[in-house]
């Protein structure tokens, strides 16, 4: 008999493997079957009625809050599409920190050569790169049939950095809310809030554009609107050149800062593990 | 880490202790109001003082009532939990403050939890923890058929996990834990709610990890059956501190396990004594014999005795089930007394 020890075959040849762990969330979506339809046939439904809505609005005007109905309309599928795809998929796959605490699982995520902060990250990714297929695939479709602006070619790239921005600034929001289950054991009311609040201030119901100045000052202050008011009104081309580079740095101050914070969080919450139920 | 030697300590807990701090709420119209104004706190000691070791290539069980600690343990043993105080030493590392490197070292399944994605096929989800452990594809496959041997895992491992039977699903979880082939494996009830055809192919699977790859095993259940049939030793832990560490024949001796023998006599009338041993009761041919006041000897020197004074022709043994004496076990409520 020989004793088994440390170091056997097979380990660390790989360091680039943590990257594929993003596709758990993608992967659950497209073999359970039926998300995946069920996803386009929400977005096709929501797609729809904002164009009806925002058309009808636009009856007898041809511009309202600086923006004229077909940006108006653009900025409302956007919205829409990035709304809807970028909250569900990991809650759908039973992978929130809410239900793996839950359920008990969230120590498995401490018995792992990959940290619980580098696989949120890694699972994070993926899911919020399935999200840009959606929204990228909304735009493939909705193109050709005109529902929707094509953007400046010349600001394709900056609203490709700002969605960056935008995402990355939506991701270190909701690991907030994630985190914060380590001392509450339970976060859906907050989720609830957080979820009117950002849709709201990030301009996911109506763009921002059309709100009083106070709500858009108030909203400048607060990270929400970076994570989509920002990116679709560079699409559209209602955010004035002179302002891009501000918001961008914005975009960029809230990455930061919410980052270092998690980081500080992220320490703290892993000390502090709660197994429910024995 | 330095290779272990069969029987060097790889596990050690000394002086462990977990104390766990909780706020308790108030019960009444205003109990929601004041427990938030004014908590009361409250402390448990989930674990007090537990020292014992476990040797490479061994398997301990960790047996104890439910709430004795038995968990808290596992939990502190694979690092998830901290210490109050007291240390562990996982192959040569305190696990708690080297979660990533002790993962390598260990294999760990909570019979009640799976680290199984739900929504994913067993195979998928397996092979997402081979991206995580970073096990090279070829050492994975050559895992995978020798754990699909093992386990009859590829009859469902293309279901989905949330299809899979309890029975499959424990079985896969088995296999996620030793997928990265570690040399030391914790199991919290891994049988739990299983039927006994699965139970005893786990135990089997369980013993071949023991004696043919060297790995040491330490595991919980509140299956006596299998503690009997796979476990050389065993750590008793009640009320959070250690009972027994030892044998299940200590354990017997300890809480008043007993036996008797009942011998049918080729002479009905001959005189009856052997030394040691007490007549419990006597029916013509038939006697029964029990051990003597001192609880010695054992059953085996027992039966030796009474076949070298008496011709028979008939015995029965009685023992006390095992289960009759953990409970004894469990319900005692002294003093801790460690039986090296």
């Amino acid at each position: 008999m020989s004793t088994a020890t440390a170091a056997p075959d097979g380990r660390r040849t790989r360091p680039w493997a943590h990257l594929l762990v993003g596709r758990v969330t993608p992967l659950g979506e497209v073999l359970a079957g039926g998300r995946v339809a069920t996803k386009a046939l929400q977005i096709a439904v929501a797609v729809f009625l904002s164009v009806v809505l925002w058309r009808a609005l636009y009856v007898g005007t041809s511009s309202q809050a600086g923006l004229d109905r077909e940006q108006a309309v653009t900025y409302a599928v956007l919205g829409t599409v990035l709304v809807s795809t970028r909250f569900s998929a990991s809650w759908l796959n039973g992978d929130t920190v809410l239900q793996r605490m839950q359920q008990g699982t969230i120590l498995f995520w401490f018995l792992r050569p990959m940290s619980a902060r580098r696989y949120y990250f890694v699972r994070g990714l993926g899911e919020l790169g399935y999200a840009q297929v959606w929204l990228a695939v909304t735009v493939l479709v909705c193109l050709p049939l005109g529902v929707i602006q094509e953007p400046d070619p010349a600001m394709l790239p900056v609203f490709v950095v700002s969605l960056l921005l935008g995402n990355a600034i939506f991701y270190e929001l909701n690991l907030v809310l994630d985190l914060l289950c380590f001392w509450t054991v339970m976060n859906q009311s907050a989720v609830q809030i957080m979820f009117f609040v950002q849709t709201l201030l990030s301009g996911g119901f109506a763009p921002l554009w059309f709100f009083p100045d106070w709500f858009r000052t108030v909203s400048l202050l607060l990270p929400f609107q970076g994570t989509l008011n920002v990116p679709v009104s560079i699409y559209v081309g209602r955010l004035p050149a002179s302002q891009i580079a501000g918001s961008l740095a914005l975009q960029v101050g809230w990455v930061v800062g919410l980052w270092l914070f998690n980081r500080w969080l992220w320490e703290r919450a892993s000390r502090r593990v709660t197994v429910q139920g024995g | 880490m330095t290779p272990s030697a069969p029987g060097e300590p790889i596990v050690t807990a000394t002086h462990l202790t977990k104390v766990f701090h909780t706020t308790s709420r108030r019960s009444g119209r205003w109990g929601a109001l004041s427990s938030l104004v004014a908590p009361q706190r409250a402390s448990k000691t989930a674990v007090n003082d537990v020292s014992f070791s476990v040797g490479a290539g061994e398997l301990v069980a960790l047996l104890g009532p439910n709430g004795a600690g038995k968990s808290t343990t596992i939990k502190m043993l694979t690092g998830i939990l901290q210490p109050t105080a007291g240390s562990v030493t996982v192959a040569g590392l305190d696990p708690h403050r080297n979660r990533e490197r002790n993962a390598r070292n260990i294999g760990a399944v909570f019979g009640q939890r799976t680290q199984l994605w739900w929504d994913l096929p067993a195979r998928e989800s397996l092979a997402i923890l081979r991206d995580i452990f970073e096990i090279d594809r070829a050492a994975y496959e050559r895992r995978l058929a020798e754990l699909d041997e093992l386990l009859d895992l590829s009859a469902f491992w293309d279901s989905r996990v949330r299809h899979l039977s309890l029975g499959q699903r424990v079985r896969c979880d088995l296999a996620a834990a030793l997928l990265h082939d570690p040399p030391i494996v914790f199991l919290d009830e891994p049988t739990i709610g299983m039927d006994v055809v699965v139970k005893e192919q786990v135990r089997e699977f369980l013993r071949h990890q023991v004696h043919e790859r060297g790995r040491t095993v330490l595991l919980t259940t509140h299956d006596m059956t299998e503690v009997a049939r796979l476990a050389e030793r065993v750590v008793l832990v009640n009320h959070g501190q250690l009972v027994v560490d030892g044998t299940l024949d200590d354990i017997r001796r300890r809480f008043g396990g007993s036996w008797q023998v009942r011998v049918t006599l080729a002479d009905p009338g001959a005189d009856v004594a052997v030394d040691g041993l007490r007549i419990v009761d006597r029916d013509g041919p038939v006697v029964a014999f029990g051990p003597g006041d001192d609880g010695t000897p054992t059953l085996e020197d027992a039966l030796r005795r009474i076949i070298e004074r008496h011709r028979i022709t008939g015995v029965v043994i009685e023992e006390d089930d095992l289960e009759d004496v953990m409970r004894q076990a469990y319900l005692d409520r002294e003093l801790p007394d460690t039986v090296a």
